[in-house]
């Protein structure tokens, strides 16, 4: 029966974003003849229309490949991975269900920093790692350059590595052959008590939630009474399948499959990333190793425009948590924005991605205020406080201090922009660690900088300031003390909770004018006045002012049209609908995103 | 306000030439033309029918003092037949200084005419070529000077909101001097398709800022008022007993009637707008046909805070509308932007210029 196992391989593909790892997918399925060629619509493994667009993973998609080779029949079961960061627990929950990667690089690109990070995480995982050089057709490939940028920075044997053109479809089959010859097949005992991995999981309207396994002893069918090692819940199996890349029912999960099971499952937060699965009737005693709960790292409010849609924003947001189990958020109550909801996050990416979702799927109009991490606050009287809303943050006298969260940041970048760089780095409040002359073109960077630094623009910053050319990658490295303010804005005297932000004592001044500067800009004039200060506590750091309005005047009633001028009116408006009133200062919804784009004119 | 009573106005939508700023429906076509116009004027008149008396008749454009003799009689003849005319209804013409003159004017009073007003616009030669015009300051006091020999109520338009012209309150002075009992001061507009559109966005033509333009309106009201002038609305002033019974009307939500290509009627409650194209009129198109008893709330706040009759709290009350309820309302209140008085409220003449904002607010 072994001879079953020996017939399986189990392969993820890791890459740098855009090094062509949809498109090396398409190719496997279409060589393996998994998708007719007439079917195939580009980058089947991305489901999402969001994801097509960004050009990137968000959800893993895993396909059964059945490829024929030296006469025998092979079953390759590819489990595609998100490549950012902000998913990194999930990547490596499924890099966790093979046995081994393709590490796939781009020609002319070379190693990049996610390359290096998902190679760390293929290793730590044990995988057997096959490196495969991508993009030979492009003008500026230079092979033999990464092959030893492979083999001097990552360590990895490329001298006879499969060098493809995934677009173009050339030596892709030297891909299949690799993985056959050079990944391990599965070892497990189907005859053992079961034992699957949870690598992912989704939410289908008629089955529940459904689990994403791969098996590791033991079988699963039909009927089964199941047991979540984590959450302790116990299902009744109503159907497991495999993917091709569409759901299709099968009779049995056994040992060294990949595939799914569905047991009416109501919620998905029972189906938790990393969970073991077990029989009910016949547990194993321990589950397999790495579980973790993931933890939101970036947080913000997200409010409807239209107050009177908080109840479709709930429901947007249900609906959405029913397919993402990392999704958090919990009702909160602004003075500014009225009712809406605090939202955490994995990071930036998954923000975005959830607030694009809510607008284009929801059809909802938002307004997202800047995002904000998670700080430790040690107040006077023992107490520790998480806080992640700005408006929480208790006065200063009763904080003892406060901590915020670290990462530990790799940056791979040109030696050109090296300078530049340890500017931003400096600037971000980093801590210097390291530098590596990879080779000529390739310098890695190692800083310890503040989370909340990172998803203040660092990114954007990094891109502007290297034209592109560097890439970075970021893991948590837990909490260190810092001397962090609150800077409120006073509107007219009033202060509008949702435009606090926390920031380092350092930049308190300088964010705070620039805030204030751009509010003035941003605010149309109102019938009176207006006042606008930053301050920290009681103190007045900046402020600006907003004349009154002049003239608002429009549309003399010309012989009796009296439709026109109140058709204007109703225009104008419109444009008031999207206005928040802080006492009695009116203020677009574009000004609560203000906070994010301060170093804009930098 | 009588329910029996309704107001008419007719439009003659012909120019020597289209102003630049102009957006209004007006063609400049030929007299073989003006006279088909006017055949269909005339039907349109003949077919309405009502018991109700006429309070005004206004004639407006484009340009109606451009109409013959034949015609603007024709039109006359047609009215008389058609309505009863209250004795001392108000009935103005507009007229243009380059195409009126004392002969016209005597036809006018003859025809019943007692009220007309001058299209002056400014009294700046250079301000008036810019703008389009074809007269100039001669043409305009000449003008002014003749219509107030023959009339008592006489009105002058001024344009304000151009970059360069800061004497509009001045001309406003020459002009009550003149003998001018109102005066009506519209900011410039700018609308898209009109010449002057197009050279604000090449940057040839400049308008004054809103800074600059509050300052021009200050100190107009400022010497209009000196000049035994009270504004009545935000752009018109009249001496007390000569404002203009027309307009009021449209803002007191009156009856009225408008024949004549793009004109705008408000009869039962129903308000419809004529088409815009001669063809289409020719055609009895009617466009904008709407009923108003959902706007009718929106109508009065705008309507009557514009001008000095205010708004009835309990009127707005049995449309379904509890202003007291909005807290814009009490904060204006409060600061005075808007102030009560035996049950309407009425907006601080301090913020005419800013009126669209307070009355977004209440809306």
């Amino acid at each position: 029966m072994n001879n079953r196992l020996d017939h399986i391989r189990n392969f993820c593909i890791i890459a740098h974003i855009d090094h062509g790892k949809s498109t090396l997918a398409d190719r496997l399925i279409e060589l393996t003849g998994t998708v007719s060629k007439r079917d195939m619509q580009d980058q089947i493994l991305d489901s999402m229309e969001l994801e097509r667009e960004k050009g990137i993973t968000i959800k893993l998609a895993p396909t059964r490949l059945i490829y024929e080779y030296n006469g025998e029949e092979y079953t390759l079961n590819l489990i595609d991975t998100p490549g950012h960061v902000d998913f990194t627990y999930e990547v490596s929950r499924s890099l966790a269900a093979c046995e081994g990667a393709i590490l796939l690089v781009d020609a002319s690109q070379g190693v990049e920093a996610q390359t290096l990070a998902n190679t760390y995480l293929a290793l730590d995982n044990n995988l057997e790692t096959v490196a495969v050089i991508n993009k030979i057709d492009l003008p500026s490939a230079r092979v033999d350059e990464v092959k030893r940028e492979i083999e001097d920075v990552i360590g990895l044997p490329a001298e006879n590595c499969p060098c493809i053109s995934a677009k173009e479809g050339t030596n892709v089959e030297d891909v299949l052959k690799a993985i056959i010859e050079l990944i391990p097949a599965p070892k497990g005992d189907e005859n053992g008590k079961l034992k699957c991995l949870i690598f992912d999981s989704h939410y289908d309207n008629f089955k529940g939630a459904i689990c994403l396994i791969r098996v590791f002893d033991g079988k699963v069918k039909k009927g089964d009474k199941i047991l979540m090692m984590q959450t302790k819940k116990v299902f009744e199996v109503t159907e497991v399948g495999i993917f091709i890349p569409m759901t299709k029912e099968v009779d049995v999960l056994s040992a060294g499959d990949v595939g799914y099971i569905a047991g009416s499952i109501k919620t998905i937060q029972d189906v938790r990333v990393g969970d073991t699965v077990t029989s009910a009737d016949d547990p194993v005693d321990t589950p397999l190793a790495g579980y973790k709960e993931v933890q939101p790292v970036v947080f913000c409010g997200i409010f409807p425009v239209d107050g009177a849609r908080y109840g479709e924003l709930k429901d947007a947001l249900d609906k959405l948590k029913l397919n993402d189990a990392s999704l958090q958020f919990s009702p909160e109550n602004s003075t500014a924005l009225g009712y809406g909801f605090r939202c955490g996050f994995l990071g930036l990416l998954h923000l975005e991605i959830i607030t694009e979702r809510l607008e284009r799927e929801f059809n909802l109009d938002i307004i997202t205020t800047a995002p904000s991490v998670s700080y430790n606050v040690y107040k006077t009287n023992g107490d520790m406080l998480e806080i992640s809303n700005p408006s929480n943050l208790p006065p200063q006298v009763e904080i003892d201090r406060i901590e915020e969260p670290m990462v530990k940041v790799n940056i791979f970048t040109p030696p050109d922009y090296v300078g530049a760089i340890m500017d931003l780095c400096q600037d971000k409040r980093g801590i210097y660690k390291n530098m590596t002359y990879l080779d000529k073109r390739r310098v890695e960077l190692n800083y310890d900088l503040p989370l909340g630094e990172i998803i203040y623009d660092f990114f954007d910053s990094l891109k502007s300031r290297t034209h592109g050319y560097a890439s970075f990658d970021y893991e948590p490295m837990g909490y260190s003390p810092s001397e962090l303010v609150r800077v409120d804005i006073l509107l007219n005297g009033e202060k509008c909770d949702a435009l606090s932000m926390i920031v380092h004592k350092d930049k308190a001044y300088s964010r705070g004018r620039e805030l204030a500067e751009r509010l003035k800009k941003i605010i149309p004039r109102q019938l009176f006045e207006v006042p606008i200060q930053a301050c920290i506590g009681n103190k007045i750091i900046a402020r600006e002012t907003i004349s009154a309005l002049r003239k608002d005047v429009l549309a003399k009633c010309y012989g009796g049209d009296i439709t026109r001028k109140r058709k204007l009116l109703e225009k104008q408006k419109e444009g008031k609908k999207r206005m928040r009133k802080i006492g009695s200062v009116e203020i677009p919804s574009e000004a609560f995103m203000s906070i994010l784009k301060l170093n804009d004119e930098e | 306000m009588k329910n029996n009573e309704i107001s008419v106005y007719i439009h003659i939508p012909f120019c020597e030439r289209k102003c630049k700023y102009c957006a209004f429906v007006s063609y400049c076509l030929d007299e073989k033309k003006q006279d088909e116009y006017v055949e269909h004027l005339v039907k349109e008149i003949n077919s309405f029918k009502t018991d109700k008396i006429v309070k005004t008749i206004y004639f407006g454009g484009g340009t109606p003092s451009i109409l013959s003799e034949k015609n603007i009689r024709k039109i006359f003849d047609a009215l008389h037949k058609n309505f009863t005319i209250k004795k001392n209804a108000e009935i103005t013409i507009e007229v243009n200084p380059n195409s009126v003159t004392k002969e016209k004017f005597e036809l006018y009073r003859h025809l019943g005419v007692n009220r007309v007003s001058v299209g002056v616009q400014s009294l700046n030669d250079w301000t008036l070529k810019k703008i389009g015009r074809l007269h100039n300051r001669k043409m305009a006091i000449r003008a002014v000077k003749d219509a107030c020999k023959i009339f008592d109520n006489v009105s002058a338009d001024l344009i304000l909101g151009l970059e360069n012209e800061k004497n509009t309150h001045k001309f406003a002075k020459k002009l009550v001097k003149l003998g001018v009992k109102h005066i009506s001061s519209y900011l410039l507009e700018i609308h898209e398709g009109t010449p002057i559109f197009d050279s604000v966005k090449k940057g040839t033509f400049h308008l004054a800022n809103d800074d600059k333009l509050a300052k021009l309106y200050a100190k107009l009201v400022t010497t209009l008022k000196k000049c035994g002038l009270w504004q009545y609305e935000v752009s018109n002033f009249a001496v007390k007993g000569f404002e203009s019974q027309h307009n009021i009307n449209y803002w007191i939500y009156g009856d009225y009637v408008g024949f004549g290509a793009s004109a705008h009627s408000f009869l039962d409650g129903k308000r419809k707008q004529n088409a815009n194209s001669l063809l289409d009129y020719y055609d009895n198109v009617v466009i904008n046909d709407e009923n108003t008893s959902k706007t009718a709330i929106e109508e009065k706040i705008f309507l009557g805070l514009r001008c000095f009759f205010g708004v009835s709290v309990k009127e707005l009350k049995s449309l379904g509308y509890d202003i007291k309820k909005n807290a814009n309302y009490l904060d204006f209140i409060a600061k005075g932007v808007l102030f009560e008085e035996n049950g309407r409220f009425f907006l601080n003449d301090k913020y005419y210029l800013v009126s669209d904002f307070v009355i977004n607010s209440l809306l």
